[in-house]
């Protein structure tokens, strides 16, 4: 009888565990460099980029979006790095699990060898990390980080 | 016409008198141990009569008959319905079920607690939404760039604006 006692306080416990556990580490990661610029005849956005169109336009006011340089990790452990490269330009990533699905990350763009930005962020799924960089001609330089 | 038996039960109880009690006498096959016999019985007469007479006198004999007629009854008839028979009710709330219970509602009281507590130490943000530590330029490349941070609340987009960055030529957009 007093088995039934204990079954409530071990539901939440485990509850609380399950949720208090670092987030599961099968999503994956995909980091983009994109370019953003005017043009007569914009190219269709990239399929990484669809859900973001009407945000992106309206936050940088620029009708064209490309992607020079990206990467898409799948996380095992939560605690691993990679770099999305452009010619110029490269994204190093170094992420931290954190709780309930999110990855805490280490950014840093690097123009060549030189560190332009460095930013740490805990990102979460479904809310994609969206980074302002150098104008670059008449465009501008946009990093993206978004949990897939 | 009496049989031997009721003729020697009378006997017994000196009950045949004359002509009847001699020829009873005469057709005992041995007349001195009916005669012992007959002297144990009258004192067996005698005591059953002395302590029969101490025991108390029933004054609720035909109730107390009735009740024991009725328990022979209950106890001999087959128990078809088990269900029916009344049952002792247990209740659920015992002390050590309450204590259980107790302590099982402080334990939830104590989760939800640090629940509420941890998602008010974040600041005021969601924890649903992705979440700038904190971000730096280095100001020897970028001398006059600033950092600010918002989200746009209908796409769930968080947004680290860096302006003053220095502009670069169109080739640095290659892939």
């Amino acid at each position: 009888m007093f088995r039934r006692a204990f079954v409530l306080p071990l539901a939440v416990l485990i509850l609380a565990l399950a949720s208090e556990a670092p987030a599961q580490a099968s999503e994956s990661v995909w980091s983009g460099l994109v370019m953003a610029n005017n043009v007569p005849e914009p190219t269709p956005i990239p399929a990484e980029l669809n859900g973001l169109e009407g945000t992106l336009k309206q936050l940088f006011g620029y009708n064209q979006f490309q992607v020079i340089g990206q990467s898409r990790k799948t996380l095992k452990t939560g605690e691993e790095d990679w770099l999305a490269t452009s010619k110029y330009f490269s994204l190093h990533v170094d992420s931290k699990a954190a709780k309930r699905s999110s990855y805490v990350l280490n950014l840093q763009l690097f123009q060549e060898q030189k560190l332009l930005l460095e930013t740490k962020a805990k990102l979460s799924k479904s809310s994609p990390l969206v980074i302002k960089g150098p104008q670059v001609g008449d465009g501008q330089l946009v990093l993206l980080v978004v949990i897939e | 016409m009496k049989t031997f038996e009721e003729k020697w039960t009378a006997w017994l109880d000196g009950q045949l008198t004359g002509k009847e009690l001699a020829e009873f006498e005469t057709s005992l096959p041995d007349k001195t141990a009916a005669e012992v016999e007959k002297q144990e019985s009258l004192k067996l007469g005698a005591f059953l009569k002395e302590h029969l007479a101490v025991a108390p006198a029933m004054t609720n004999e035909e109730f107390f008959h009735h009740q024991l007629r009725g328990q022979i009854a209950q106890d001999s008839a087959p128990t078809a319905n088990p269900v029916e028979r009344p049952q002792a009710r247990e209740t659920w709330w015992s002390i050590g079920r309450l204590l259980w219970t107790g302590a099982a509602s402080l334990a939830i009281f104590c989760v939800c607690t640090y629940y509420v507590i941890q998602e008010k130490s974040t600041g005021g943000q969601s924890t649903y939404l992705t979440q700038i530590i904190n971000a730096r330029v280095d100001p020897v490349v970028s001398p006059n760039a600033t950092i600010s941070m918002f989200e746009t609340k209908e796409s769930r987009v968080t947004v680290l604006w860096v302006d003053g960055l220095q502009s670069l030529p169109s080739e640095y957009a290659a892939k």
